[in-house]
């Protein structure tokens, strides 16, 4: 099977059992890799009985078939496991190359479960799988068990490391998993269901590489694919140059840059922390995940440090949004959040909610725009200290404990990204429906709503985008379980990466092959997040966004008017209108029970 | 939405794409599509020429719909296209009757389209051409009937647009080069591989 290896491991920690089984094409072709695979596994595997940090959650690490191939943008590796922050199903990608090296060591998928007796780390390489003690690293920032474990193994040029921090250890329920220290499994906590594992490290290694079906059409769709990439000015010029933060300015224009917990719409320092400014002030240089000619990722240093990024989100949750315009500081913030293994954008907005809350008078904490006490409160939180330990819980349940959850910039649990709703057409809808709560990543209107990608759309909230956003929600699937980059996909549409899975499996797809996935994972986990108790009253968006017309802006006096959008979107799903999908979809689909 | 079918309807007609009342447009918004009259003008489109029907199921509506809707349905079900523009671009429906396959010689058409495949059937809006309109276009953005016009897919109705008048630019090229005589010169890498795309 071309793309894929066809192997797939599963270790219990707790017994130290490991197996090996077959991929089974029909999974393989149905579901095509990481998120897909994920969903296709949690859902049959890990049921409502299960709480998150039972040794009986998943966590599924699970490849794409573009990974470790010749296309373009593609080491996206997936981790799939149920969230202890949003208990839905959650997944979460990067680019790091763990997943790769996984391929390379002969696996497609690694599902772990159980929970080890004492701190363990798995080493897989092409001899096998070996479960490793992990006393001596626990309690190690990312950076030094980073470190430590590539001086571990026989090769480090070809492994990769992917660990938690004191985060992860502490379960603090937005705690991310880095991949070759800067690169983040980020949301929704799959670094604290690692932590309550006893899982500190996944360390990949290998050098065997897949052959593609047809090497020489490979090549020229790979021409292709990378002449698109070359021609559009956001990923050849953009992005490259500017790094995400490219969009700081690009997004204040629009009048679609939240700041101040989504208190206000613009910032009045944007040019302080601009990607222009980034650029001029901390660019030490340009770098890329493996195999993307695009290259967003910045390497960058501050008078007191030194690391990868900020990226857009980052800087903005960490920034703006906390009332923050002192760049060194959101750097190091970015820096230190990576070094402890936490979630940027949920730390961010969770502390941006509780600076609302010190604005309020409700509670006496950190306020807005103290970039000085910043930093002490990351670490608060990763440590679980003083007011951080509430905090480490995430802005909804703190809110709630301080009976304030309407200050909570969430949807079912998850801190909302940097764009502002109010002055998008749908993209509060994608906000609200998106499966593992408030995400950018999961049906992006961005594109044709803001960049006009592939056309501008009317983004005034009116009628129309509706089914515009259904089929990037199922592109956004189909990407996911690629191990395609979203960025890659501002170029490359759905026509090159189906030539692209037909060169590279010998199976043939057709742009439709890939939506029908997309469409099939994304029911499943709708089905996944209702077995569980979700219902169509989780669909839905802070009071704020709703009720709060937006202060200043191009989008001055509007609300989403989300109930229209919503109904809409359900009838043309084909759900009832409880938001729950029919019989007759779910048999086209092929999840009929 | 009704200012996207008038918008593209009016730049379909007055860029001659279309005659006075031939081609249709549509867009898919998850199990439901928006789809033009049944005779309407594309140049002059109305809030009473943008009919709403099911993608799998009939209703009173069809009745309104255009002629064509059977096709529609059939290109949404099978390819991953959200909005469809059908069209009768002149010089592309000449070429149409004379070439297996439509191959831009021109930077723009090489880039964007690759290859265009032409389809015979006689019959407009039959469900025999439906399937194999379908089955072309899962695999290309835009396809030839034979002496006929063309279907083409996008996100929306402005992308598909882009398609066909994509289209009829590198027909009108091939068209001219021709008509001027003469070997013409190569300047695309892999010129050869645009003939399997």
């Amino acid at each position: 099977m071309g793309g894929w290896v066809g192997k797939i491991a599963r270790i219990n920690l707790s017994t130290r059992n490991i197996t090996v089984q077959d991929l089974p094409k029909e999974i393989a072709v149905s579901y095509l890799g990481g998120r897909g695979f994920g969903a296709r596994i949690l859902y049959d595997e890990v049921g409502p009985e299960i709480e998150p940090f039972s040794p009986d959650n998943l966590i599924i690490l699970a490849t794409g078939p573009l990974n470790g191939s010749k296309a373009p943008s593609s080491s996206r590796f997936s981790i799939t496991t149920k969230s202890p922050l949003t208990g839905t199903i959650l997944d979460s990608n990067c680019g790091g190359k763990t997943g790769i090296r996984l391929k390379d060591a002969g696996y497609d998928m690694l599902i772990i479960s159980g929970k080890a007796a004492r701190p363990v780390w798995l080493l897989v390489d092409e001899t096998g799988i070996k479960i490793n003690d992990a006393e001596n690293i626990w309690g190690q920032d990312v950076n030094v068990t980073n470190n430590n474990l590539l001086a571990q193994v026989a090769n480090p040029q070809t492994a990769s490391v992917a660990c938690i921090g004191p985060a992860g250890e502490n379960l603090v329920l937005f705690a991310s998993i880095m991949s070759d220290k800067s690169k983040a499994v980020g949301r929704g906590g799959v670094g604290a269901v690692m932590g309550s594992k006893n899982l500190k490290a996944i360390v990949t290694s290998g050098t065997s590489k897949g052959v593609a079906a047809d090497p020489e059409n490979l090549e020229f769709i790979v021409y292709e694919a990378r002449k698109v990439i070359k021609q559009s000015p956001i990923t050849s010029i953009g992005l490259p140059t500017y790094g995400t933060s490219a969009l700081v300015r690009v997004m204040d224009m629009m009048g679609a840059f939240p700041s101040f917990n989504f208190s206000e719409c613009g910032f009045e320092h944007i040019n302080d922390i601009s990607g222009e400014t980034l650029k001029e002030r901390l660019l030490v240089k340009q770098s890329a995940c493996w195999g993307c000619p695009i290259g967003c990722k910045r390497e960058t240093k501050t008078t007191r440090g030194a690391g990868e990024g900020p990226e857009y989100e980052s800087l903005w949750a960490l920034g703006p949004n906390c009332g923050i315009h002192d760049l060194e500081t959101i750097a190091e913030a970015n820096y230190l959040c990576n070094r402890l293994g936490l979630d940027t954008m949920s730390t961010g907005v969770t502390i941006s909610c509780a600076m609302e809350l010190t604005k309020r008078g409700i509670v006496d904490g950190i306020k807005f725009g103290d970039y000085q006490s910043l930093l002490t409160m990351i670490e608060d939180i990763a440590y679980r200290r003083y007011q951080g330990d509430a905090l480490a819980e995430g802005s909804l349940r703190s809110a709630q404990k301080y009976g304030a959850p309407e200050f909570a910039m969430q949807v079912k649990g998850l801190e909302l990204p940097a764009y502002e709703p109010r002055a998008m057409g749908v993209q509060g809808l994608a906000f609200a429906t998106s499966n593992r709560g408030g995400c950018h990543l999961r049906g992006n209107m961005l594109g044709p709503e803001l960049l006009g990608v592939p056309k501008i759309v009317d983004h005034s909230g009116a009628s129309g985008t509706v089914g515009l956003l259904i089929y990037h929600q199922h592109l956004s699937a189909a990407i996911d379980s690629l191990g395609f980059c979203k960025f890659g996909g501002f170029a490359v549409g759905d026509e090159l990466l189906a030539r692209l899975m037909t060169a590279i499996t010998g199976t043939e797809f057709v742009p439709q092959n890939l939506h029908a996935a997309g469409e099939r994972i994304w029911n499943l986990e709708r089905l996944y997040n209702l077995r569980e108790g979700f219902t169509n009253k989780d669909d839905t968006l802070p009071k704020r966004l709703m009720e709060e017309p937006l202060k200043s802006g191009v989008a001055k006096g509007r609300v989403v008017n989300l109930a229209p959008q919503l109904e809409e979107y359900y009838r043309y799903r084909g759900w009832n209108t409880d938001g729950v999908p029919k019989k007759e979809k779910l048999k086209l689909l092929g999840l009929e029970a | 939405m009704l200012e996207e079918f008038q918008r593209i309807g009016r730049d379909l007609f007055l860029s001659g794409l279309v005659s006075s009342h031939g081609g249709n447009m549509s867009v898919r918004m998850g199990d439901r599509i928006l789809i033009t009259h049944r005779g309407s003008q594309l140049g002059q489109i109305t809030a009473e020429d943008v009919v709403e029907t099911g993608l799998y199921d009939n209703d009173s509506n069809i009745m309104l719909a255009s002629s064509e809707t059977p096709v529609h349905r059939t290109i949404y079900l099978q390819t991953a296209g959200l909005a469809i523009v059908h069209a009768h671009p002149k010089v592309a429906v000449a070429l149409s009757l004379i070439e297996e396959e439509i191959v831009p010689i021109d930077n723009e058409g090489s880039y964007l389209l690759h290859k265009v495949p032409v389809i015979s059937s006689e019959i407009a809006s039959g469900t025999a051409m439906a399937g194999i309109v379908a089955e072309s276009l899962q695999k290309y953005k835009i396809t030839m009937v034979r002496g006929h016009g063309c279907f083409a897919i996008g996100q929306v109705l402005e992308e598909a647009y882009q398609w066909v008048s994509c289209l009829e630019e590198s027909c009108l090229v091939i068209y001219y080069s021709r008509t001027l005589g003469g070997q013409t010169k190569e300047f695309r890498k892999n010129a050869d591989q645009y003939k399997k795309w």
